[in-house]
């Protein structure tokens, strides 16, 4: 039986209403309990900002892409080296670093639980077994269907019941947590030489469009009772007059969950562009963040981009390929049989370059606008805006108007005709910053349930202690120590552990993969199916029983039973 | 100040050292350093016999000397930004890594990656280096920036892969590929080669030897009088990559 009492915090904790209260809070065996006994370890956190750990419910730290992106990029293995010391790795990488060096770094900004944004199912392995060497955070992966043929093919023949029926087994199949859709349909129509504009567009060879997938998903999702709502990556993005095609998804969203969102729309920065080329482009976060404002059954997150150099991978084929002929830097393309594909290539955002400023000030704009902090949460689609090491400063982006001037004055000179960010005041304060970067991503996840993103009784401690005293720091003025604390925890508390002291690692954990397992019930078994079982063993290269992902692959699980309502 | 380090013997001289601390500025504040000897961090001292003479107000006048079997010490002079090494026989890989400044003199042989990534100063090598001499590294687009490489030996693959400033000559011949991706700088090559320049960008090289498998995406442009008075072809190129630079070749021979 372990102990720990944290004295003195200084708590915000918006799930359970707690807005700045200094109270202390008592740990027993990785969970929140009232008190404890007087033998407890006790960290003194001398009214410091204590917040739950923070959840990251979009990024990408593994996988076969993520892994592709290591090897594509040997020079970004210069960067971010560190020696091995005590219980931690030797580190290496900056944009895609290697497992433990992401691990070490979210653990140190005081994150304790990542969302893999996107995982082909047909190499769930590799992302698994990168899960069980990321020690210090909960994992869980969003599974890719964008262009699963036998969904496709459910949908082109009106069977509702089949879709759920594909999705359920191939989640607890391939022990993932969620529906993610990465441009729906085109990255299979991109394996046929065509790309997909918006969403009214015929898959070639499916007879589908983009909104019937992305609707049928979303049923699917409601029907199998998922915690999580479907995870849209929209259609024809990054490119200028694409927030059209952005609104027209979000318009057809039906409302169909009390409890949270329907739909989890990521990056939208990349999908809030307006023009007609390169030379008219400009920021359309406006009716973006409008339309948000009118639907609460839709949650975004910012996909901010900072300027720098990262590497962006997606699911999203064609895109890759386009943002490959403007830069002419090395390129990958990946094809997922039956299920998606994806594409990588390094980048570098320049603030001298106007199309990259105008994205930079899309995604604080979004974040702005969007009234309900619920519904907008602060990633940057690491590493595909920026790595997400550059969390602490778009925090500070976010609280002080100050900094967003200072640095809208580094930036290409036209970007003030083209965007309203310098008109904007407002500034986010502590709770909102709080709901953006823990709370509401963990509601958004479908995972307060099992304690995470709050400090409530019973929930599991996880952590973070920053060094600063909020009543001491107004954060609009001194932007900088904003920075400072929120880059580097006091404490960072896993399962009621301390896993990180002034930027220290201090032990090695072992994480817990979180995946979801729907039980259907009879009748409703796809893996017996035998129309389903002959497209299996006729266009996949593997049999169908060496596709599930055995349960060794997973060290320490956390299976979410769900029951499906057909 | 003249800092003379002489190699002690050793147990087992195939172990390679690790020794980016031989550097002009680092050893004139004391020569107390470690390095790396395979996996076993060793005091400088442990390894070399050294003798400091003189003193120094900067790097610029400080000499270093190292002597002995020295073939397996590696990165020296990585980030030297000033003063000058002597090296009296071989030198291991990566030996003057990113200098900025000053000079380094190898009287043997130097192993692969001399003088990579070489932003300024000079580097000399009277005998033969190894592949990728002042090239680039994994992934970077941008090789050797600044500064001059002269190579009075033979050279081997690769050499000044990536080249986008500077100026590297090699006296001797080249082996494949030299001049691969290179981007700016001038490549003098004495001796042969064979496939050079390709996917090139921009830059100027020129070969007083033969080239074999010459690259074919070079488009021949007309003749022109080389250095030493005796004409030779132009090509511009490389045009699979929309290059724009120049190459000048006394003999070439495409591949039958």
């Amino acid at each position: 039986m372990s102990e720990l009492l944290v004295k003195n915090a200084y708590v915000i904790d918006p799930i359970n209403r707690i807005d700045g209260e200094v109270m202390d809070i008592a740990v027993r065996d990785g969970r929140i309990v009232e008190d404890v006994g007087p033998k407890a370890t006790v960290i003194d956190a001398e009214g410091c900002l204590t917040l739950p750990g923070g959840v990251d419910s979009h990024t990408h730290v593994c996988g076969t892409k993520v892994n592709f992106g290591r090897y594509m990029s040997p020079e970004d293995m210069r960067a971010g080296r560190e020696a091995r010391r005590g219980v931690k790795h030797a580190t290496s990488g900056y944009s895609v670093p290697t497992t433990y060096a992401n691990s070490y770094r979210y653990a140190v900004m005081g994150y304790t639980t990542l969302l893999e944004g996107a995982m082909a199912p047909l190499e769930a392995r590799h992302t698994h077994e990168e899960f069980s060497a990321t020690p210090l955070q909960d994992m869980m992966a969003n599974t890719l269907f964008d262009g699963n043929w036998g969904v496709m093919n459910a949908i082109r023949d009106g069977d509702q019941d089949r879709v759920a029926e594909i999705v359920g087994w191939t989640l607890s199949a391939v022990k993932g947590f969620g529906i993610k859709l990465t441009n729906p349909g085109g990255t299979e129509a991109w394996g046929f030489g065509k790309n997909l504009t918006c969403i009214n567009d015929e898959v070639p060879n499916f007879g589908v469009t983009p909104i019937e997938i992305i609707q049928a998903m979303i049923r699917a999702c409601e029907t199998l009772r998922l915690p999580h709502s479907v995870h849209l990556h929209c259609n024809n993005l990054g490119n200028p007059g694409n927030y059209a095609c952005t609104l027209g998804t979000f318009n057809q969203i039906p409302d169909l969950n009390e409890k949270r969102q329907t739909l989890y729309a990521t990056h939208v920065q990349f999908h809030s562009y307006g023009g007609s080329d390169w030379k008219t482009f400009c920021s359309k976060a406006e009716p973006v963040a409008y339309t948000v404002n009118n639907r609460p059954q839709i949650v975004i997150d910012m996909g901010q981009v900072m300027f720098g150099k990262t590497t962006t991978m997606t699911a999203d084929g064609p895109m890759e390929f386009n943002l490959y002929r403007l830069h002419h830097d090395k390129w990958s393309n990946h094809d997922v049989e039956l299920e998606t594909g994806s594409g990588i290539i390094p980048v570098f955002y320049r603030r001298k370059n106007l199309v990259n400023s105008i994205m930079w000030a899309i995604g604080l704009e979004l974040a702005l606008l969007v009234k309900n902090p619920w519904q907008c949460m602060l990633t940057t689609d690491n590493p595909n805006g920026a790595p997400f090491v550059k969390y602490p400063e778009i925090i500070a982006l976010l609280m002080s108007k100050k900094y967003r001037d200072a640095e809208f004055a580094t930036v290409h000179p036209d970007t003030g005709s083209k965007v309203v960010l310098p008109a904007l005041d407002r500034e986010l304060d502590w709770n909102e910053i709080a709901v953006m970067t823990r709370a509401g991503q963990a509601k958004a996840l479908g995972i307060t349930g099992i304690g995470k993103g709050h400090l409530g009784l019973g929930a599991e401690a996880d952590i973070a202690i920053y060094p600063i005293r909020v009543g001491e720091v107004d954060p609009a003025q001194e932007y900088g120590k904003v920075i400072d604390a929120f880059s580097r925890t006091k404490y960072t508390i896993k399962r009621g552990r301390p896993v990180t002291r002034d930027g220290e690692i201090l032990v090695h954990g072992e994480n817990t993969t979180i995946w979801v397992d729907p039980k259907m019930g009879p009748g409703h078994d796809i893996g017996h199916d035998a129309e389903f079982v002959k497209m299996f063993d006729r266009y996949y290269s593997v049999r169908m029983s060496n596709y599930p992902v055995q349960d060794e692959y997973l060290k320490r699980s956390l299976r979410m039973e769900t029951e499906a309502v057909f | 100040m003249r800092i003379t380090l002489s190699m002690r013997e050793r147990k087992n001289p195939y172990i390679p050292i690790e020794a980016e601390k031989i550097v002009p500025s680092i050893l004139m504040k004391g020569t107390d350093v470690t390095v790396y000897e395979g996996n076993k961090v060793r005091r400088l001292a442990d390894l070399f016999e050294i003798v400091v003479e003189g003193e120094a107000a900067s790097a610029d006048e400080v000499e270093v000397v190292l002597r002995g079997d020295t073939s397996r010490v590696k990165r020296v002079g990585e980030y030297m930004d000033g003063g000058r090494i002597t090296i009296e026989g071989d030198i291991g890989m990566h030996c003057g890594n990113f200098m900025s400044a000053g000079t380094i003199e190898v009287r043997g042989n130097a192993a692969g990656w001399f003088a990579r990534e070489l932003r300024g100063g000079t580097v000399i090598c009277r005998g033969n280096t190894g592949h990728y001499c002042a090239a680039g590294y994994r992934g970077e687009k941008k090789g050797m920036a600044g500064g001059k490489v002269e190579v009075f030996g033979d050279a081997g693959d690769f050499a000044a892969e990536h080249l986008s400033g500077g100026e590297v000559i090699i006296h001797g011949n080249c082996g494949d590929m030299p001049g691969a991706e290179m981007r700016g700088g001038t490549l003098t090559i004495g001796g042969d080669c064979a496939r050079p320049c390709g996917n090139m960008k921009a830059g100027t090289c020129t070969v007083l030897g033969t080239v074999t498998g010459m690259v074919p995406t070079f488009e021949r442009t007309g003749e022109t009088v080389g250095p030493d008075g005796r004409t030779f072809t132009a090509f511009v190129g490389d045009i699979a990559n929309r290059g724009k630079g120049r190459l000048f070749i006394r003999d070439f021979q495409y591949l039958e």
